[in-house]
């Protein structure tokens, strides 16, 4: 009888004190949905995913410069209960936008194009892409005017005859 | 080989006449203006040795000479007279030819493509600049 209730006393202490600690405990899930909810709030962190694990956050996903993967780490370590954070975070520059330059290189292109009736050019990204084919002599010629639009590469698919 | 290694001619020359080169990436990029066409024309001499069919991709050569508005240019079509047009576009009627070889006078640059000039009969219009150079 005696063991019994030694026994269930500390059953009992066991049960409070847990009980005790788990009332004061933060969930690692609440502590990942705050910290990806501060995330979010920065459109430049959207790409940033956070999980949390024994209150230790681990950053993945992708920004596009260095301040914005550190800007993520304090953001994250300033949530309340969280321990550290392991950061990681790429940095992937984003894409060049050559909307621009290939308005420009299309609207210069007939010109250029003009004396090389047989020669079709196609751009995209920056890159001139020539088919169809030229004579030797027209050729350094062609390539001149092409390279003077300044593109970002001249891919020549031309035959050369 | 590098792009460096198989472009150091050009490259060499380039950097001598203080031009922009760059060949971080996978395409050597040498840009910026030059006082004599000899120089324009040396370095396509060159690339075109090391390429001679342009077929490698990887050059992107934008050089150009150094011409004051007011002063002479000559002609260097291939063979044919060069047009002189009423607009800067080859959708532009022509107005006038010029013959190959011939010194005219540039009258100013409407834009890297079109410049506008005064041929020796006195008619004014616009030429395609690639066919014109800068007479020392």
């Amino acid at each position: 009888m005696k063991t019994l209730r030694v026994f269930s006393m500390v059953a009992l202490i066991l049960a409070l004190g847990l009980g005790a600690t788990s009332c004061k405990q933060v969930s690692d899930a609440d502590l990942q949905t705050a910290a990806q909810e501060l995330l979010i709030a920065n459109p430049d962190l959207a790409e940033v995913t956070v999980t949390v694990a024994d209150k230790v956050a681990t950053l993945t996903g992708s920004v596009a410069v260095d301040s914005l993967k550190a800007l993520a780490e304090t953001t994250v370590a300033g949530v309340k209960n969280v321990k550290s954070v392991v950061n990681e975070l790429e940095v992937v520059p984003p894409a060049p936008d050559y909307t621009e330059l290939d308005a420009t290189i299309n609207a210069a292109l007939a010109d250029a194009l003009k004396d090389h009736a047989k020669v079709t050019a196609e751009v995209k990204d920056g890159v001139i892409t020539l088919t169809g084919e030229i004579t030797k002599k027209a050729l350094p010629i062609l390539m001149e005017k092409l390279n003077a639009l300044n593109p970002v590469q001249i891919v020549n698919n031309l035959t050369v005859k | 080989m590098t792009l460096a290694e198989k472009y150091r001619e050009l490259i060499d020359l380039a950097k001598a006449h203080q031009l922009n080169v760059d060949h971080s990436g996978k395409v050597l990029r040498v840009e910026g203006t030059v006082t004599s066409s000899d120089v324009k024309n040396q370095l396509w001499a060159i690339y075109q040795r090391i390429d001679p069919h342009f077929k490698s991709n990887d050059v992107i050569l934008n050089v150009k000479t150094n011409v004051t508005e007011g002063g002479k240019v000559k002609v260097v079509t291939m063979e044919s007279r060069l047009n002189i047009r009423k607009g800067p576009g080859t959708d532009q009627p022509i107005v006038g030819k010029a013959e190959k070889g011939d010194i005219i006078t540039l009258i100013s640059k409407t834009n890297d493509q079109w410049w506008l000039v005064r041929d020796n009969d006195g008619e004014e219009g616009y030429c395609y600049s690639q066919y014109l150079e800068p007479v020392q």
